[in-house]
């Protein structure tokens, strides 16, 4: 009843597009996700969100920092490192 | 039971002096105070309850606040928090509505529905604040405020400040005109307002262009301005500052704190950063957290409201504090990377000392949670057991589960006392499955451990809780077997769960009819629990002393121990002790045939059972609602009532009522005349004093009589006092319709006696005329006989249904003066000596003599006394 993992096929990789640019340190506070900066002066939040629950929690962490979401776009792996910039 | 309140948080937040009076928007607010709903809806740090807070202080209207947080998402604490925010307003409004709140399982509904009515009658209107209703997440929630938001009466206007749009009908109320809204355009800065602030609130003096800049850059975002202006109160070169901030594409919170705390000493930054854990926080809390520093945490936080550190009193006198939601999550996140990088404190250490801190200060939920963050997993299970009351009945259900629900099984496994407390927290949910299979789990963890006397109370409570689920489907063998095993198993001194126990053993012995165990338990359970404080378990055993009393024909007794339960639960807020105590009134007043009275208690009654889901207490209810219909001759309505009844008891399997129901419906049958509809419903249910009065309706005495017997032997063996009264009215019918009235006499006798000072009426009354003959010619002493005159004064002025034929025509009534002759007679005086001793001329003698032969249709004093000994005339 407790902490099983989630069907594996759930978890998706995302990348999280925010205004403004967060220090690199904040990285922990996303529950890993690794932060990376683009040239609009924006962040974006790259990683493996287990499952939707997961994905909402970290928009309320987003939301309770009053930072502003511009886009959520789950990513193919393979994608990832190439072009993390475009929108 | 009631949830402990926070004054802080309906504490109003006060204006900071040398604001920016942002008129433009209290205007609309003014403007727009008729809506039912003010929705302020924008993202963190856009300045919504300093608004509002301002709006407080400007405007006429009445405001209440309440500050929303986690746990409020359970619907209680929500409604409970809601209630107690709108009484320092009205303080009028009754504490019904928390009752309903408080119940088990709570009446949510119920509970807003009187409010509403208790509302409308209130003249001048008020407003309500729900600050932070984002943290709400709960659907239940979301749609009782909307069914409150369709049925607000004028005297109520709601506020909600949130950071997201709530989830109630907003289109709805949007197109009723019902809706007004501020909105983040609406709550950003303008740049005047900018200049404003800067300028004059915060003494900076800037040039137009570099306020312009800082609107600009921060886009009106008042927190960002806010501490843009506290960085630059210490810079000299604030040009400088500004323009490297513009062209900075930082994220503007992250940027200008790093600036503002770079400004304090190093002492005011480890503050800062250490007390970022606590969502609120004193002078002594501090000083707990944060060792070092000359300044006392109390000055500190002083010293920080000064500097408008983002820091918001929380009361008036200047004791409990938080930070700006905003501010405190930004530090914390400092904080984490601070500790990350050194490794004199923790992080849990800090929740720790924090959790230490409250659970002194008897604040046993947040130290629940602070000992949860620190995943100190043994302070945290000694903290939901509770000093007095087991935490998740103090309005902690939802952050208990949660915490328990996110520990790893092999944690639980470890720690099997861990799947025992799950198990009583799912418990008290009232969601019943999922806890055997926790049970079972502890046992399995409880075999890989030698077992410690702690364990040995743990499989006494695991027992326990088996018996709480017998309870819950009335399986009375079952119960006896777990209460007897976790009395064996239960520490001495675990007087909690012993005498909840206790009472559960009593009612199982109650449902299996043996009554002296079942009394011996009740009373053990009311002593435990006085003695341990353990209320709602004395109420409870209370309740089951009551009906064992009144089954015991002590129904003076009985009412009294009932009244005592109302008293005693009205603080409780226990609808089934309510349900039980005005049910066992109500068939009390019942039986005095104080109909009005009963009637009375029969509504409250089935108030309270409408709150109990799963309980057969509501056909418990209408069975009492029939006896009350059939007295006043309503068959129609009670045979329509006992149907439903019947039906609702056999959808949900109840095992008690069927027996209950037949039984009315079977005198309805016989009154109607319809006796082998009759005859088949008691022969259905086999119960024997309704197949008794079928043969009696069927002129078959002695087949009544073979029936009765053995029932009577079998309720004087179990000394079932109610049943053996009832057996012998019937007894005394059938043996006056087989003429033998001597015997008839000689039963009823004894039982008017006993039944006389508990004052019984409507056990002779519901049988109907046939009654009536016996009663008049009982021959009594006199204070027995003005209790049998004022049952027969019903015969009289009310019309009394025929459930039997009537006996065989008993003679017409001798006056007391003709019985005495004829005592005398029958003991061998002559007329001469009747004279002399009643002082009588012996014509009038002769005169009497004369009548009583005429009216026992004799011609002789021998045969005179024969027929009155017949007729039980005669004293034996």
């Amino acid at each position: 009843m407790t902490n099983q993992n989630p069907p594996a096929n759930e978890a998706m990789q995302y990348q999280i597009c925010l205004r403004g640019q967060l220090n690199l340190a904040w990285a922990g506070w996303f529950e890993g996700m690794q932060i990376a900066l683009d040239a609009n002066g924006n962040t974006l939040l790259v990683g493996t969100i287990v499952d939707q629950a997961a994905l909402y929690g970290l928009i309320k962490k987003i939301r309770d920092l009053g930072m502003q979401l511009i886009s959520i776009m789950p990513v193919p792996p393979t994608t990832l490192e190439s072009d993390s910039t475009e929108q | 039971m009631p949830i402990p309140i926070l004054a802080t948080k309906l504490h109003i937040p006060q204006l900071r002096p040398n604001g920016v009076m942002r008129s433009h928007l209290i205007q609309r607010l003014d403007a727009a105070s008729h809506a039912s709903l003010n929705l302020i809806s924008a993202p963190a740090g856009f300045g919504k309850s300093s608004l509002l807070s301002a709006w407080h202080a400007t405007s006429q209207r009445p405001m209440a606040w309440l500050a929303l947080d986690e746990r409020d998402n359970d619907p209680s604490r929500f409604f409970s928090y809601f209630v107690h925010a709108l009484q320092t307003l009205i303080p009028t409004l009754s504490s019904a509505s928390l009752r309903l709140i408080h119940t088990q399982p709570p009446a949510i509904e119920q509970a807003l529905t009187n409010l509403i009515n208790e509302l409308s009658v209130v003249g001048s209107s008020v407003s309500l604040v729900l600050d932070d209703y984002h943290v709400i997440e709960n659907h239940a929630i979301d749609q009782a405020l909307s069914f409150l938001l369709e049925h607000l009466p004028a005297s109520l206007r709601l506020i909600i400040a949130t950071r997201e749009d709530p989830n109630l009908p907003l289109a709805r109320l949007r197109a009723r005109g019902q809706l007004h809204e501020l909105r983040s355009a609406d709550l950003r800065f303008s740049l005047d307002e900018a200049q404003l602030f800067l300028n004059q609130a915060m003494g900076l003096a800037l040039s137009p262009a570099d306020v312009a800049a800082l609107e600009n850059r921060t886009e009106g975002w008042i927190a960002g301005l806010q501490l843009a202006a506290l960085s630059m109160q210490q810079q000299t070169d604030r040009s400088r500052f500004i323009a490297s901030f513009s062209g900075s594409h930082h994220f503007v919170m992250d940027y200008l704190l790093e600036e503002v705390l770079q400004q304090q000493t190093p002492a005011v930054q480890q503050f800062l950063l250490q007390t970022s854990i606590l969502n609120r926080m004193c002078g002594s809390l501090c000083d707990a957290l944060v060792s070092n520093g000359t300044n006392s945490g109390q000055q500190m936080l002083e010293q920080l409201e000064q500097a408008n550190m983002f820091i918001v009193p929380l009361d008036h006198e200047r004791r409990w504090y938080r930070y700006h939601h905003l501010f405190g999550e930004l530090l914390r996140q400092r904080l984490q990377r601070s500790l990350a990088q050194q490794a004199t404190t923790s992080l849990e250490q800090l929740h720790i000392q924090a959790s230490i801190w409250f659970e002194a200060n008897e604040l046993e939920l947040e130290a629940f949670e602070h000992a949860a963050a620190a995943n100190d997993t043994e302070r945290a299970e000694r903290l939901i057991e509770g000093k007095r009351v087991p935490l998740q009945f103090q309005g902690a259900l939802l952050p208990i589960m949660a915490w328990l629900q996110a520990l790893p099984t092999n944690v639980l496994n470890q720690r099997p006392s861990l799947w025992v407390t799950a198990a009583a927290v799912w418990l008290a949910t009232g969601q019943v499955n999922g806890i055997e299979q926790r049970l079972q789990a502890a046992e399995q963890a409880i075999d890989q451990h030698p077992l410690t006397p702690k364990l040995h109370d743990l499989i006494g409570r695991i027992a326990a809780i088996r018996g709480t689920l017998a309870l819950s489907q009335n399986d009375a063998s079952q119960i006896i077997a777990q209460s007897k095993r976790a009395l064996e198993y239960l520490a001495i001194d675990n007087l909690s769960f012993r005498t909840s126990t206790v009472w559960k053993l009593g009612y199982a012995y109650q449902l299996q009819g043996k009554r002296s165990a079942a009394k011996q338990a009740y009373e053990q359970a009311i002593s435990i629990g006085q003695r341990s404080g353990n209320l709602v378990t004395v109420v409870l055993a209370s309740i089951g002393l009551g009906n064992l009393q009144e089954s015991n024909n002590q129904l003076k007794l009985a009412a009294t121990t009932y009244q005592q339960v109302l008293e005693a639960s009205r603080q409780l807020a226990l609808p089934a002790a309510n349900c039980g105590a005005e049910l066992g009134l109500a068939r009390i007043y019942y039986q005095w045939n104080q109909l009005d009275q009963a009637e009375q208690h029969y509504q409250r009654a089935l108030q309270a059972a409408q709150l109990l889901q799963h309980t057969d207490r509501e056909v418990a209810c209408y069975v009492i609602k029939a006896r009350l219909l059939i007295a006043q001759n309503q068959l129609d309505q009670a045979s329509l009532l006992l149907e439903q009844a019947s039906a609702a008891a056999h959808q949900h399997r109840h095992t008690t009522q069927p027996a209950k129901i037949a039984a009315e419906q079977v005198r309805i049958g016989l009154m109607r005349g319809q006796v082998q509809q009759a005859s088949q419903i008691a022969q259905t249910h086999q119960i024997p004093i309704s197949q008794a009065q079928v043969f009696l309706a069927q002129q078959q005495p002695s087949a009544a009589l073979a029936l009765l017997q053995p029932a009577l032997t079998i309720a004087q063996t179990n000394s079932w006092h109610d049943q053996s009264l009832w057996i012998k009215v019937l007894q005394s019918l059938a043996l006056a319709a087989l003429e033998d009235y001597a015997q008839a006499q000689q039963v009823l006798k004894p039982s008017l006696i006993s039944a006389e000072p508990e004052g019984f009426v409507r056990v002779f009354l519901d049988q109907g005329q046939a009654i009536q003959n016996l009663l008049s010619h009982i021959n009594l002493t006199t204070s027995s006989k003005n209790y049998v005159n004022q049952i027969l004064a019903h015969f009289t002025t009310e019309r009394m249904p025929q459930l039997y034929p009537t006996t065989p025509s008993l003679p017409e009534m001798l006056s007391q003066r003709e019985l005495e002759i004829l005592s005398l007679i029958a003991q061998g005086h002559s007329n001469q000596a009747i004279c002399q001793q009643l002082h009588l001329a012996l014509d009038t003698v002769k005169g009497h003599n004369r009548r009583i032969f005429e009216k026992l249709q004799v011609q002789r004093r021998t045969e005179a006394v024969a027929r009155a000994r017949e007729l039980g005339l005669l004293n034996q």
